[in-house]
């Protein structure tokens, strides 16, 4: 009965603080090469790829996530908003594939501009930015 | 007494003469990939990262020990006040990508052993090669897969607690095995499976001349995701030895017919010991629960155990508290009637009876308990986190629970109030 109860408030604290997460303004978007064919991604999708369970697009190319550096505010927020999670989440679940042999993170980027550079030469990859650094070689990719 | 102190040191121990061969081997195979595949040619690169926990742990009950698991040597409590020993651990790992389908592991593991030293021992020591990018096959040493955080129930920056539960974590006598394994992925509808088996092979050779054999080791897991929704599986088996025990079921056998069923029921000579586990993980993000359940069976005088326990947590920011509600109970007889003394000289009725004594304290020491615990997470920079643990024991009737060292003060059964810090990191 004790238990149920526990549940039950932590199942409505969550219900509680979903509710008040506003909509921010996009300080940070998905990006893809403007060679690569994919229109749009949903949230479990791009979680997938970016926590190592999925390597290849929905159209069945493969992916390669790129991270920005750890310190990089763009990669805090790109976490939260698009994968729900904290970087120590994120850092706690590659703990798990790394020390275990089943995977690694993404490589790193020390700067959006390296970000759009690395992108838009590889249309395999796929990365997340400040709008700041979009150009003509890098497309949006609209996150359902 | 002796000998269950014997079976103890056994779980600690590592032969690394067997994972050497295995290291052998698996160089050997990585010359016939790289010669057969000629792939693209890549320029291998290494990695090298690191885990660890400095940790204390506190204990009320000052006639026996809270230990880092049944085959410890020491612990909290009765040894000491504070006990870093429970907790403490290091691990470094190399890692090879040598291709981009094959890639080697070496992680080396630090903690409190049997012979109470810190050596370090290898943990993982494997070459695995990707079929295609959701079928690979490793060869070397793997981790069991038993339970849903066995692989990297050392890392503790990776799990919730301060440790894994012990009613279900400390059910596996041997956590390693020597051998091949495969893990395979596919996707449908949003799911992730992924079915893994795992066929090896695990000597522990320990100093003092006794050994244990784990054979024909098979661990089949099947893991099941869905967006924030993780459903686990396993079946587990494996030849258990340890000759270390034969004198003593000797000494029943010379007693005739009875003896000799004592000895066969409860002897520990190359019998199978088989465990099946069932968990499930959901974790949204800002919260998570999760639980499992374990049934160990074994015809031998460790027998039977059931251990199960749930988890939740709800993270504000940086800082995560969660509760921990576990038990672990046997599932066999937990005494024996032993030899009948009737027509029995003095002095083979006295030996009979002490063999008698032994048996039920061996029966008698299965873990019996409930706990719960409450605590707190805080990652309070990168890499690190900090964790303090509350944890409430209560034994059952009679049996000392996970508690280990004995002694002779010890009353069996009550209950047992833990404190627990410590500092985990990742690098």
């Amino acid at each position: 009965m004790k238990r149920i109860t526990v549940i039950a408030w932590i199942y409505l604290l969550s219900l509680m603080a979903s509710a008040v997460r506003a909509d921010e303004a996009a300080r940070v978007v998905v990006v893809v090469s403007s060679q690569n064919p994919i229109k749009t991604l949903s949230r479990a999708q791009l979680t997938d790829i970016y926590l190592g369970r999925m390597n290849r697009f929905p159209n069945g190319n493969l992916v390669k996530p790129v991270d920005l550096s750890e310190s990089s505010p763009t990669r805090g927020e790109f976490y939260s908003r698009y994968l729900g999670r904290s970087q120590s989440q994120i850092k706690a679940h590659w703990s798990k594939l790394l020390f275990t042999g089943r995977g690694q993170p993404p490589p790193t980027v020390s700067s959006g501009d390296a970000m759009a550079e690395l992108v838009a030469e590889n249309p395999n990859t796929i990365g997340y930015l400040s709008p700041d650094f979009l150009d003509e070689r890098l497309r949006v990719v609209p996150i359902d | 007494m002796r000998m269950k102190i014997g079976f103890c040191k056994a779980h600690f121990a590592q032969g690394l003469m067997m994972g050497k061969l295995i290291i052998a081997a698996a160089a050997v195979m990585l010359v016939c990939v790289t010669a057969a595949g000629a792939q693209v040619t890549e320029t291998p690169n290494f990695s090298f990262n690191g885990f660890g926990t400095f940790g204390v742990v506190r204990s009320d009950e000052d006639q026996a020990d809270f230990a880092s698991n049944l085959f410890s040597p020491d612990g909290a409590g009765y040894t000491r006040d504070w006990s870093p020993e429970v907790d403490n651990v290091l691990g470094l790992q190399l890692t090879a990508n040598l291709t981009s389908r094959l890639t080697g592991i070496l992680q080396v593991v630090s903690k409190q052993r049997y012979d109470e030293t810190y050596t370090p021992f290898v943990e993982w020591a494997n070459l695995k090669f990707d079929i295609t990018p959701d079928l690979s096959v490793r060869a070397g040493r793997m981790v069991q897969q038993t339970f849903m955080v066995s692989e990297y129930r050392k890392v503790r920056y990776a799990t919730p607690w301060i440790r894994p539960p012990k009613e279900v974590y400390d059910m596996i006598p041997v956590t390693n095995a020597d051998g091949i394994d495969f893990s395979y992925r596919f996707h449908f509808d949003g799911f992730t499976n992924t079915l893994r088996g795992l066929y090896g092979t695990r000597d522990v050779n320990i100093p003092d001349g006794s050994e244990a054999n784990a054979r024909d080791v098979v661990v089949l897991s099947n893991t099941l995701e869905r967006g924030a929704a993780t459903l686990f599986a396993c079946y587990g088996s494996f030849r258990l030895t340890m000759k270390d025990f034969d004198p003593f079921f000797d000494a029943f056998r010379q007693f005739g017919e009875e003896g000799e069923a004592i000895a066969d029921r409860y002897d520990i000579g190359g019998k199978r010991f088989e465990i099946m586990s069932f968990g499930s993980r959901y974790d949204p993000g800002k919260w998570f629960v999760m639980g499992e359940w374990a049934l160990a069976k074994t015809r031998t005088f460790i027998g039977d155990i059931e251990g199960l326990y749930i988890t939740g947590g709800y993270r504000f920011g940086e800082v995560t508290p969660y509760m921990t509600l576990a038990r672990a109970r046997p599932y066999s007889d937990t005494s024996d009637p032993g030899l009948s003394l009737a027509g029995l000289s003095p002095e083979q009725a006295a030996q009979a009876e002490a063999l008698n004594a032994a048996l039920n304290e061996m029966l008698g020491s299965a873990t019996n308990q409930k706990s719960i615990s409450v605590g707190v997470r805080w990652d309070f920079i990168r890499n690190a986190d900090l964790k303090v643990q509350y944890q409430y024991l209560d034994l059952g009737d009679g049996s000392p629970g996970v508690l280990i060292n004995r002694q002779p003060g010890f009353e069996p059964g009550g209950s047992v109030n833990l404190f627990s810090a410590a500092i985990d990191f990742v690098f």
